[in-house]
Order: structure tokens, then sequence, then C-alpha cells
């Protein structure tokens, strides 16, 4: 009998194993040709599935799904893309159940197309007229600077600015800084009056890449042929060591960013400054409800004196992930969402996402003064920095990677092992291992 | 009292039940394997088909063609295995649970036999009470449990700033402990629990005899009650070998509270962030490797007990 038994689990384990081969075989069965993806209607009606981490799009996809009753589009909340979203959509499209539509960010765009995970709607009808709409870097983020390919719709961008409390730069006699060797000079200034100028964060690599993005840095070049990965390019490796000077001189806390330590911080007058993106007055906003009134905004510090040069830190786009069946009705709500005038109202209002459409400015919405920032038109800043952000500059196919690795070493830096340098460097090297191990090709 | 009703009727209904299964043997067969389908189906689908699929990805590299080819998965063998053991912080992740097991296993296990001992024993009061809340933190799920003490340990929201502006227990020297202090919180009444009742099973003749032969509590404590739970005792230590070199949910949440704890910091975080990559099938060798270590492990500490009981 124990023999029958066991003869009926090994069944059972075969048959299994049989389902678990059949799996595979469907996943590695897709055409190796980099043309655009067919586009074409479908029949009768649709429903999309948009998973997204923008509060409140449903109001978005609602305008939307009233003027398009055969494309109904259901909207799915998730984490934020690397607090798992990205996870999911990997494991979905992995498992064949992705949604039709997702939101991603430019810097994790070519991790999803080296995964073959998002979909080339160059042919959707309208994509390619769209160009001429978006912000040129953001159109360049998305097409790899290729012709024929768009692997998504730019949604909103985060050129970058300096966030400061006025009031407590004005009561010390602090000017605001313009460069960075003036910024390091109010650093030790605002630490003799027993605050910190900023919190640098160990997490927040896409941040440090904003500001080596402002220094005209590069972290990846792709030739076609194999990537390049320069994480200690002399541009990088100069932010970095300037960074570490203030660091270990005790000007800048360290608080773990987006916690409640952090926002301890910012609450109680601790931490003076930020550089951060247009989206930042949002968690700034939240974050230090205490201080409201007493903050501004001005230009980034410069590395030049007299130079205009602004970083970006995220900023998503929507793309259309593999596995769609309706790839044709999901490219044109992505181009509704993203450049239709009532949509980027709803996510700004919602969301407070600043369009990457080069109109986008004109909302209402952003010719106001904030209370928060004591009546200022924050917008206008955050305007004048995104036309001076270098529209080269290019993302690596593994950033999730990247950015944990050189997180792990800013953190030790922070703990006291390694300075910002030696993590750059060794984020370098174990870049080039795990492209390597991901079979991706890379000069070395 | 029923198994004294009961007891005279089994040796006939016995008799007639193994004629039965003589006849009937097919039937039975059929019988059994119905009843053991619900178990080995679910068993199978969502125990041994992981396993396997796990192995099988495990031996799949992938292959692409370009800067943004398209990735094909193909046969490796082992070049993911080779990986694992080139990769250096998989092993300092594993050398550092063990650090951490050789201490905190103990620790845990020591304090878990003590209570268990003094609510065995007839000096103490209140029994009841003192089970259930020696056992209360392990009904705080171990994330929640880690949040909490995170904010405990933190230097500015701690309710107990004055100790943690002057102690760091989150600094990269500390935090390991900090940590092992949580687990050791959440399981000593888990632990406490299963000794406990080996020790209830002990029959009290036994106790009866040491103490007419003039025992004192601690002495029958130390030679009777702990040898015979000796069994119990191995099961805590296996359970938490196995428990330490899992850790995730305490290192994981830590993170967010301090820079010490890296994405490598244990094995299991190490597997994590490497499926985030998205790198599954290097995920899956590092997952293959720490079973088999784990199995290794727990066996050798199997074996080892086991000697010195016999």
């Amino acid at each position: 009998m124990a023999n029958r038994i066991a003869r009926a689990g090994g069944a059972l384990v075969l048959v299994s194993a049989l389902a678990l081969s059949a799996c595979s075989t469907g996943a590695g069965t897709d055409g190796g040709t980099d043309a655009a993806d067919a586009c074409t209607p479908s029949d009768g009606p649709v429903t999309l599935s948009f998973t997204t981490w923008l509060p409140g799009m449903e109001d978005a996809a609602a305008i939307w799904n009233e003027q398009n009753p055969d494309i109904q589009v259901e909207v799915q909340t998730g984490p934020n893309g690397l607090g798992g979203t990205y996870n999911n959509f990997f494991n979905q499209i992995e498992a064949g159940n992705a949604p039709d539509l997702g939101q991603i960010e430019y810097d994790a765009l070519p991790n999803f197309r080296v995964q073959d995970g998002v979909v080339n709607i160059a042919s959707c009808e309208g994509v390619m007229d769209a160009q001429d709409e978006f912000i040129d870097w953001t159109w360049s983020q998305v097409t790899f600077g290729e012709e024929d390919s768009v692997y998504a719709i730019p949604q909103d961008t985060g050129p970058e600015a300096l966030f400061y409390r006025a009031d407590l730069f004005e009561a010390a006699g602090i000017d605001i800084p313009t460069t960075w060797d003036e910024y390091a000079e109010a650093a030790a200034q605002i630490r003799e009056e027993g605050g910190y100028i900023t919190n640098f964060s160990q997490s927040d690599i896409n941040a440090f890449a904003g500001l080596v993005w402002q220094a005209d840095g590069q972290w990846f070049e792709n030739d076609g042929e194999a990537w390049d990965v320069t994480l200690d390019s002399p541009e990088s490796l100069k932010v970095a060591d300037y960074w570490q000077g203030l660091l270990d001189d005790d000007l800048v806390a360290t608080l773990p960013a987006w916690t409640d330590e952090w926002n301890n911080g910012y609450n109680s007058g601790e931490v003076w400054s930020w550089v951060s993106a247009v989206w930042g007055a949002n968690s700034i906003t939240s974050g230090a409800p205490d201080t409201a009134g007493n903050w501004a905004v001005a230009p980034m510090p410069q590395w030049n004196e007299g130079d205009s040069a602004a970083g970006n830190w995220g900023g998503s786009s929507t793309a259309v992930l593999k596995g769609s069946e309706h790839p044709y009705e999901a490219a044109q709500f992505a181009l509704w969402l993203n450049t239709d005038p009532e949509a980027l109202a709803s996510m700004n209002a919602t969301a407070n996402i600043y369009p990457a459409t080069k109109t986008g400015g004109d909302l209402p919405a952003f010719s106001e003064g904030l209370d928060f920032f004591g009546g200022q038109n924050i917008y206008d800043v955050f305007a004048a920095a995104g036309a001076e952000v270098n529209p080269d500059f290019t993302w690596g196919p593994t950033m999730t990677q990247v950015y944990t690795d050189v997180a792990d070493g800013f953190s030790g830096a922070i703990s006291g092992s390694g300075t910002l340098t030696d993590a750059l460097t060794t984020g370098q090297q174990k870049t080039i291992d795990a492209m390597k191990a991901a079979a991706i090709a890379v000069n070395e | 009292m029923t198994t004294d009703i009961a007891t005279p009727a089994t040796p006939k209904k016995a008799v007639t039940k193994k004629t039965r299964a003589k006849t009937k043997a097919t039937n039975n067969r059929a019988a059994v394997l119905f009843f053991i389908a619900p178990f080995s189906i679910l068993f199978s689908l969502f125990y041994i088909l992981p396993i396997l699929v796990a192995i099988y990805q495990s031996l799949l590299t992938v292959e692409r063609e370009g800067t943004f080819g398209k990735p094909t998965e193909v046969f490796g063998g082992f070049v993911q295995y080779a990986r694992v053991f080139q990769d250096s912080s998989f092993w300092d992740s594993i050398l550092r649970v063990l650090g951490f097991g050789i201490v905190q296993v103990p620790v845990m296990l020591g304090l878990a036999l003590l209570l268990a001992l003094l609510l065995d024993s007839p000096l103490v009061k209140g029994k009841r009470f003192f089970r259930l809340a020696f056992f209360a933190p392990y009904a705080v799920p171990g994330v929640i449990a880690a949040v909490m003490w995170g904010f405990l340990y933190s230097p500015n929201l701690s309710p107990f700033t004055a100790i943690t502006k002057e102690i760091n227990f989150l600094g990269a020297d500390l935090v390991l402990w900090s940590i092992a202090n949580v687990v050791t919180w959440v399981f000593v009444g888990y632990n406490m629990i299963i000794i406990y009742s080996a020790l209830l099973a002990i029959p009290s003749e036994i106790y009866e005899a040491a103490r007419l032969d003039g025992a004192s509590q601690a002495r029958i404590a130390w030679s009777i009650k702990i040898p015979l739970i000796t069994p119990a005792i191995t099961l805590t230590a296996i359970f938490s070998i196995i428990g330490t070199l899992q850790l995730l949910a305490e290192p994981q949440v830590f993170k967010s509270f301090t820079s010490a704890v890296t994405s490598t910091y244990t094995p299991n975080l190490l597997i994590y962030s490497t499926a985030s990559v998205p790198n599954v099938n290097l995920a899956a060798a590092f997952s293959v490797v720490l079973a088999l270590f784990t199995f290794a492990l727990s066996f050798t500490v199997l074996k080892f007990t086991q000697r010195k009981a016999d």
C-alpha cells in the first residue's frame, strides 16, 4: 500500500513538473526582432488595467472612462516603483499576467526594456506625432534616442531646485547659496547655529544621480554594442568628494530618508534646506507641517558661478507592458493621460505632478503662489530649471541593482566604513558583475 | 475514564477489522488515497512544486545579443552556482547570521528553559498569568515587533532618548545584537511553551521518587527535568537555527531605521535584492544553496545532540 501511495505522490510531482515545463516553454518563444510591435485596434469594447502609485489616478481615469465607453480603464494602486511595484511588474511579466499599463520612472525604463517587459508602441496611431508635445529630454528617455522606438509616454519630470527655510536663513543672516562653495560655507555657519544645512540621504541614489546629472556627468553609455559603466566618472567623483567633505565635518544630517526621523528633522527646524525635485514640495508640506509658510525655493547651487545647470530627480512615464492584448487602446489612453489638459490638471490636483509636456507649465495651478512657501510661485523656479536639464543623461539597464549596491556603500560611508567615492568605485564593479550575470553586454 | 470502558471492546473490534482489511484491501487503498489526496495535492502544489521550480530556475541562464536584445533563457548547468560560490557578500551574510545564531540561540533557549522550569516549579504562584504573559510577544507579528523595537532604539524618536542618544543601538557595531534582542523577545515565549509542554509530560512518580531520595527542586530540575526534555530542547534548537539562517523581516524593517543594515545583511535579504534586479536564476541558486546549507547544519546539530544523548 505504501508503495502505491508513493507512486501516486510521484505521479503528482510528475504532473506538476510537466505543468512547469509547459509554462517555461511558453515564456521563451518571443521573436527576436527589434522592430516596433504591430498595433491595431481590438474588436469590441475592452477593459484595460493600469497600475500606478500616483494618488488620485482614479479621478483622471474616470474622465477618460466617461468619454470612452468602449475602452474602460481600471486603476490599481501599488507602492512606489522601487518600493515594490517594479518587483510586481517583473513577476507579472514573467507570469504573463501583467497589467496593460504601468507607471515606470525614466530610470527604470531601460531595466524593463532589457527584460523585454515593455511594448514598443511606435507604430500605434498618434504616438510618433506626439513627439513635439513633450519636453525633448523626456522624449529621448522613452525612445532611447532610437528611430521607430517609443517604449512609453512621458508623464512628468522632476527638475531640481533648492528648498530652504527662508526664516532661518534670514534670522541667522546667511545669504542663500548660489554655488556649491557657498553652500558648504553656509553649512558651516548653520552648524554653528546648531542646525544642519541639509540631510544627506544614503538611500536616495537617484537623488545623488540628479546631482551628478547637474554636474554634467554620466553613469552609463550605450553604443549599441555594449554598455559603458561610468559610476566613477570624474564628475561623479567630484560630487562624491564634495558631499564626503560635508559628512567628514559633520555639516549634514544623516537621517534615513522618508522616515519619521527624517520628517522630524525638517519639522523641528533641525534641517534647513533640501535640494529636491518639484514633487518634493509635496513631501515637505506633508512631512513638516509645523514649518508652513517659512519655506522658499531658489535655483540649485552651481559648480561654476553664473551657470544655471539643473539636475533632475524622478519623473515617470506610462508604459504598455508586455502581454497586453490591447496595445492600441492602451497607447491611446497613455497619450491622452499625459497630454490632455483635463487629465494633466486632474493629476496635478491629486498628485502634484509636473507634466512632461512643453505646455504643461501653463496649467492654471502653476500660476499661483503657495501658502506653504510664503506665497512664492515656486513653479517658476522649477520651470526655469526644467529648461536647463541636460537632455542626454542615460540610465543603465540594472538601476535597481545600482541603487541597492551604491546605497549599501553610502550607508557604510555614513556608518564610518569607507567613503562615498569608495561606494561609487565598488558600485561600478558590482554593476559590471551584475550586468554580466544577466548577460548584458558591458565594456570593462 | 472513557478509556476504561473502551479498552475491553478493542480486541474484538480489531479482529473483525483485520479480516475485513484482507478481503477488501483494494477498497481500503482507494479510501487511503482519497483521504491523503487533499494533503498531497496541496503539498505538491505549494511545497514540492515551488522547490522544483526554484531548482529548475537555478539551472537556467539568460542569453541576449547586444545591449537591448531580447533575453532567452537557456540551460546553463551550474553557471549560477559558480556565481554563488564566488559571491563574497553571500558568504559574509552566512557568517554574520552564524555569529548571530551562536550567541542568540543559546541565550534565547536558555531563557526559554529557565522560564519553563520556573512555570513548572511548585514554588511559583499565578502560573496561568505568567504563561500567557511570557507567550504574548509571540502573538505580535514579527514585522510589527521589529517596527516597535525600531522606534524604541531610535536616537531621536525613542521614549528613552536619554539612553538611545548615549548608546547607538542602531549603529554598525550593535545593530546585529539589537536585532537579536527583537528575535529573542518574540521567540522566547514560543520556545518556552514547547519546553513547558514537554515538562508537563514527565510522570509525577519520578518527582516523588526524587523527593523521597531528598532531592531539592534545583536538583530535580538539573538531574531529572532537563535530561528528560532534551528532545524538546533539540527541537527548539533546530527550529531556531533554521529561523536564524532565514532572518528577513527584522533586518528588512531595520533598514528603514538605520544605514547599518545593507541589502546583503542576511542571506535572505541578499536573495530578495537579487530577485529585485531582477535576476531570478541567480536568486534561485542562492536559495537552493541556502536551503542545503540549512539542512546540513540542522542535521549536524541533530546528529551531535543525539550522539551526546546516547
